[in-house]
């Protein structure tokens, strides 16, 4: 097995340590859910991977989904950092690349990803975003232990209770996101990209 | 599942998460939730296409709560543990392999492929990180098809989901609720 991969600003791909299925023999059913989970999903090992149980990837797609383009409600930027922070905490190195890119295309601001990546979730932050992160750092570490005096700062940088729900279930669904990268595969660099 | 022609209200009203963090439909945080209907509604899918398939392919529906238990042992959530011991003396499971997912020096008492797959939920739910090509071999040779791992993972990982979603519900719901329209500071 290679070497690990470092966290990164860069792009990476993600190999399948079992075998996806070849999207010529995937039935109609497994590729309306292909087609809806994602733009990119009918060449993606991850995702002819995970259509083998249809009925499972057709919920979680929808729900990832709403999850993290529902409309109004918690910023997309922030909701982005969650995943980025869930993912650094987690050292799933395939999500975070993702969500830094995506973090940074909505923000313009690559100077905090570059210190996340660099010296991890207890970097220097603003109120807003330390905030956030905390709130994430708990939630992934200590699901049994969180109290209302960890939502208590989320209130006092102004988030409604909305807001905190879908904080909530983007940082969860990256408990799942993450896992299923990290023990299904492994992150690769990308070769000959021309 | 919404393909019983379920409406919005019926999926909220038979929602496990609200159940399982002691909400009733007509609460303040059920109603935050209700604001997002496509997360209530696919969080609901997730849990009966993982938890009570109609038709369980591969892992049965025993195995699925056992699972469910270990990670909500694992987590320490006791709602979440009470929910899936239930759901284990409902499907006939023996008190005693029940009694052996959440006490380790019990768990000699369980067969081969179920513990291989409890090993598996402690791996990916405590330690992902760590997770090899090699975990997944030793499955296979425990008996369990590319399929059945696939599933396997997709529990686990929803489990963990599940967990978290649950506690911060629990604590929205034990807490006095704020608005933008009421902010104190």
């Amino acid at each position: 097995m290679a070497h690990k991969l470092d966290f990164t600003l860069d792009p990476v791909e993600w190999r399948a340590w079992l075998n996806p299925i070849a999207i010529e023999t995937a039935n109609s059913e497994q590729i309306a859910v292909l087609e809806e989970s994602t733009p990119t999903a009918k060449t993606s090992p991850y995702y002819l991977l995970l259509v083998q149980d249809v009925d499972v990837l057709r919920e979680r797609s929808r729900l990832y989904n709403a999850i993290m383009y529902g409309p109004r409600g918690l910023p997309r930027a922030d909701r982005e950092l969650a995943a980025v922070a869930v993912s650094r905490v987690n050292g799933c190195v395939y999500c975070a690349s993702v969500h830094i890119q995506r973090y940074i295309q909505l923000t313009k601001r690559p100077e905090l990803m570059q210190r996340l990546v660099e010296e991890g979730v207890e970097t220097e932050l603003a109120p807003r975003e330390r905030a956030i992160v905390d709130f994430a750092v708990k939630l992934t570490r200590q699901p049994g232990a969180l109290t209302a005096e960890d939502v208590a700062p989320l209130r006092h940088i102004g988030l409604s209770d909305q807001e905190i729900l879908d904080l909530t279930h983007v940082i969860a669904m990256f408990a799942w996101a993450n896992r299923l990268m990290q023990t299904l595969g492994e992150p690769v660099q990308i070769v000959n990209q021309l | 599942m919404t393909q019983d022609g379920m409406d919005t209200s019926d999926v909220l009203t038979m929602d496990v998460m609200n159940q399982l963090a002691g909400l009733r439909p007509d609460t303040k945080i059920a109603g935050v939730r209700a604001l997002r209907p496509d997360v209530v509604r696919h969080t609901q899918g997730s849990y009966d296409t993982l938890l009570t398939p109609k038709a369980p392919a591969g892992l049965t529906r025993s195995e699925r709560a056992q699972v469910a238990l270990r990670v909500a042992y694992l987590t320490a959530s006791p709602a979440l543990a009470a929910h899936y011991r239930q759901q284990l003396l409902e499907l006939g499971v023996p008190a005693d392999d029940i009694v052996a997912i959440e006490q380790e020096e019990q768990k000699t008492a369980l067969d081969s492929r179920t513990a291989a797959i409890l090993r598996h939920v402690d791996l990916v739910t405590h330690t992902p990180g760590h997770a090899t090509q090699v975990d997944l071999r030793e499955l296979q040779s425990d008996g369990l098809s590319s399929e059945e791992i696939v599933t396997l993972s997709q529990l686990i990982a929803f489990l963990n989901y599940q967990v978290r979603v649950l506690a911060v519900v629990s604590v929205l719901g034990d807490i006095p609720t704020s608005d933008k329209s009421d902010k104190e500071e």
